[in-house]
């Protein structure tokens, strides 16, 4: 665990929280990316050797989840939705505006639904707790996601595979592909890189 | 300043814009909620009770009107009313969406050019063109996920689900689930 800091040169007057592990060669642009972050865990957020989190990035954390990311991967303003785990690997380029999300935050069954949203304007401050069955994204390494791309809960992008910007990634990605689309399908292989 | 009277907290620097009704209980947060309402309807907006609205911006032209019901959860959602969307009660819609009943422009070249001149800096006295326009009717019970796109005239049935990023340009049935661009159904209620 590091001790909650002031980033220097930060324009928003919060802190990093102190349940993070960000290494000390990390670039975090802002602590305004930790705005929504409500993780108990120990480690809410890990970033790696060298990786970065640019303006933008918001890692909307709930009470129990926690997103890794890994060594020299850089991340240029993604909305983490993470109610259990994100993973995402080394040497991963992630763009503007993408979503990456391992919970819907809401109850598929519009029953469920309303009893949430009965409770809603009782909490405070009126941050909706919805109940729904998470599931864990893994993002492999030295993948490529362009911008405004949302990859929904559940979702495993294999190694090596660029996402076209825009696309919707409901199923799972093989590793070392080109898949773009909404819903994204495998548009052609990449060589795999001899070991 | 609060509206509806529960919650506390800043939420606009301003009064609230005539032809607005607020139910009780609900709350409106962000300062560019009315940053784009320029709608004088008697009934311009109007919100029922205990609705949660976080950086929703109700933009309203001239003569639109928008209709909320109870118990909805919006958030970082753009409302773009040329003529009326109408929301039903428990209403959850996500994260950098956009409803639109307009095409903002028209779709003939010519009529665009008119536009393009009427829209600028030296339009001012110009009337626009017709545009069109279709009201947007979203049912009770729908959840609309983030980054998705609703266009003029659907209209999305009760408990509808639709997922992320989809561009909704056809009429959802009740109950079905839909996807992509543009949204197609992948689940059908039983």
């Amino acid at each position: 665990m590091n001790q909650a800091r002031r980033l220097p040169g930060d324009w928003y007057d919060g802190l990093v929280p102190d349940n993070t592990s960000i290494h000390e060669t990390a670039h975090l642009e802002s602590a305004y990316s930790f705005y929504l972050y409500r993780s108990e865990l120990d480690e809410g957020v890990r970033m790696g050797e060298g990786s970065s989190a640019y303006l933008g990035t918001m890692f909307d954390i709930g009470t129990h989840g926690s997103v890794r990311i890994g060594s020299f991967t850089l991340v240029n303003g993604a909305w983490f939705i993470c109610d259990r785990g994100i993973e995402v690997g080394d040497y991963t380029f992630i763009s503007w505006n993408v979503l990456l999300m391992d919970s819907y935050r809401v109850s598929h069954d519009p029953a469920v639904r309303r009893e949430d949203l009965l409770r809603v304007p009782h909490r405070r401050p009126r941050t909706p707790q919805f109940s729904e069955a998470v599931r864990p994204l893994a993002i492999g390494s030295n993948v490529w996601i362009g911008f405004d791309v949302c990859v929904l809960p559940g979702v495993r992008i294999g190694d090596g595979s660029i996402i076209g910007a825009r696309s919707v990634v409901a199923d799972d990605v093989p590793p070392y592909c080109i898949a773009a689309g909404n819903p994204a399908r495998v548009l052609r292989q990449l060589e795999t890189p001899r070991k | 300043m609060s509206v509806g009277g529960t919650a506390s907290g800043r939420w606009v620097d301003g009064a609230l814009p005539p032809g607005v009704k607020v139910g009780e209980g609900s709350l409106i947060e962000g300062s560019l909620a009315f940053k784009r309402f320029y709608s004088t309807a008697p009934d311009a907006l109007v919100i029922g009770e205990f609705c949660t609205f976080q950086r929703v911006q109700f933009a309203a032209g001239v003569d639109a009107r928008i209709e909320i019901g109870h118990h909805c959860y919006l958030n970082s959602t753009v409302l773009m009313a040329e003529l009326f969307i109408q929301i039903g009660n428990y209403v959850v819609i996500g994260w950098n969406t956009s409803i639109a009943d307009t095409d903002f422009h028209p779709i003939d070249p010519m009529l665009r050019i008119e536009d393009a001149i009427a829209c600028s800096p030296l339009g001012a006295q110009r009337p626009r063109p017709p545009v069109g326009k279709a009201a947007v009717h979203i049912g009770d019970d729908v959840y609309i996920g983030p980054s998705a796109t609703i266009l003029k005239g659907v209209r999305i049935g009760r408990g509808a689900f639709v997922e992320p990023g989809s561009v909704v340009t056809r009429d959802v049935p009740a109950g079905a689930r839909v996807i992509g661009n543009p949204a197609r159904i992948v689940d059908r209620p039983e």
